[in-house]
């Protein structure tokens, strides 16, 4: 498996800047394993920083919910230890939940409750939850139409206005991190750009002491509100980083096909046609390019995603053998 | 603040231009605060480690100083250095003036009155305002 690890970074020539240091972290993990049957989650050391927003990136079975349900404390049977805000004992308990929103790729209310119930039951589970807030948002992301109707039955709501419900019963607690698995999946384009303003509202709140982590397909739709990357594959992060960074260690280069062959050799990923190749190429490596055609971008953070899981993927693998 | 997504230039460094030309320029004063981190995150819709850069490339030129949990803020500005600069950007457009007269085959003296005759406007214009 490749692993580009961080004593390989060497930034562009020219451009001293050095990589941003997590200072503070709103979790630390060490030595996490959770092993099924043909697939193991080794996480030998995960930081998350504290006062940014986080994306968890990686392909279907990659292991993001393993991950973020072990975080959450709702998986208990793995190996290592999580430790959470700037407590000095590893360990999950009441008091750290009350601090943790987090929101499912699945519903948890049951179906028959109604959005009052949904209230009720917030109230009594979080010291922390606000029902005055609660129905604010309810009512400003539209749940079940127009005019907040809380006899509503969570069953009757679309998947979409199901994902608001959750984040209205997050975003109404006093929280000091937002876990969110897969949170734009459902959600329209429109929502999807509020969801991004309801993060940078959390953590501009927070004044640097909240944080989020949210997993995601839409790397797209979700990367002006990303701040820090964390690519994860059959289970093992590949890379990670402050997304500035990753922009100044990957360089997407664009070429003529007769360079194509030598290109291959020096481009981390690539893809060629009959009229060129296009591929993400270290900033460390561009010297070798010397010689060629090529014009050189800023990749965005999709097309580094990208990158990365190809040349992890057994997908990758085999594109490149073949 | 305007921020061009496709321009080729990253955001960080339109951010840091654009606070950069407001300093220079007096509409931050020294001793002022830039917006938060977050908060300017929040304004302009983008990521929070965006703005941040932008803020450390603007202390790393010593324009602005970081203070621990407070944000920050705009430093004395070199006057000597920015009339310098201004005094070159004066020439350079008088240069530009001369070469012009030349080749319309005006004199010096006459080049000289036009410039009189614009501060007279000038003068008139700021004592009206």
């Amino acid at each position: 498996m490749t692993r580009i690890d961080e004593k390989t970074t060497i930034t562009k020539q020219g451009n001293e800047s050095q990589p941003t240091r997590i200072q503070d972290t709103a979790l630390q993990a060490r030595d996490l394993r959770k092993r099924y049957k043909g697939f193991e989650l080794s996480v030998p050391r995960l930081a998350l920083p504290k006062g940014f927003a986080t994306a968890l990136i990686g392909e279907n079975g990659a292991g993001k919910t393993t991950l973020l349900n072990i975080l959450t404390g709702i998986r208990l049977d793995f190996k290592g230890e999580v430790t959470y805000f700037d407590r000095q004992e590893p360990g999950i308990c009441g008091e750290i939940q009350e601090q943790i929103g987090y929101t499912g790729p699945g519903a948890y209310f049951l179906p028959q409750w109604t959005i009052r119930q949904v209230e009720e039951i917030s109230g009594l589970l979080f010291h922390g939850f606000h029902q005055d807030r609660y129905r604010a948002i309810c009512e400003e992301l539209g749940i079940g139409g127009s005019g907040l109707d809380v006899a509503k039955e969570v069953k009757s709501l679309s998947d979409g206005n199901r994902m608001k419900l959750m984040l209205a019963a997050v975003l109404a607690r006093d929280t000091q991190l937002l876990i969110l698995d897969e949170p734009a999946s459902p959600l329209d384009p429109l929502m999807r750009d509020r969801l991004c303003d309801m993060i940078r509202d959390y953590l501009e709140q927070g004044g640097g002491e909240k944080s989020v982590l949210f997993s995601t397909h839409n790397i797209a739709d979700m990367e002006n509100v990303t701040d820090y990357c964390l690519i994860l594959e059959h289970g093992n992060i590949v890379e990670e980083g402050f997304v500035e960074d990753l922009k100044e260690k990957y360089v997407l280069v664009k070429g003529e096909a007769a360079d194509g062959e030598r290109a291959r050799e020096i481009l981390f990923s690539m893809n060629r046609s009959a009229y060129g190749f296009e591929g993400i190429c270290l900033a460390g490596n561009l010297d070798r390019l010397a010689g060629m055609d090529v014009s050189l971008e800023t990749p965005t953070l999709s097309q580094i995603s990208v990158a990365v899981m190809k040349a992890n993927t057994s997908l990758g693998k085999l594109q490149k053998r073949a | 603040m305007k921020l061009l997504q496709n321009s080729g230039i990253p955001i960080y460094q339109q951010i840091a231009e654009q606070l950069k030309a407001d300093i220079l320029a007096g509409r931050l004063k020294e001793g002022e605060y830039l917006p938060s981190i977050r908060g300017l995150a929040k304004d302009l819709r983008i990521s929070v480690i965006t703005t941040m850069k932008a803020y450390e490339q603007l202390a790393q030129e010593g324009l602005v100083t970081a203070v621990q949990g407070k944000g920050f803020y705009v430093n004395a500005q070199d006057s000597e250095m920015l009339k310098e600069q201004h005094l070159r950007k004066v020439e350079e457009a008088l240069l530009e003036a001369v070469s012009a007269a030349r080749i319309a085959g005006m004199t010096g003296q006459e080049l000289q009155e036009v410039l009189r005759t614009l501060l007279d406007m000038d003068d008139e214009r700021d004592n009206q305002g």
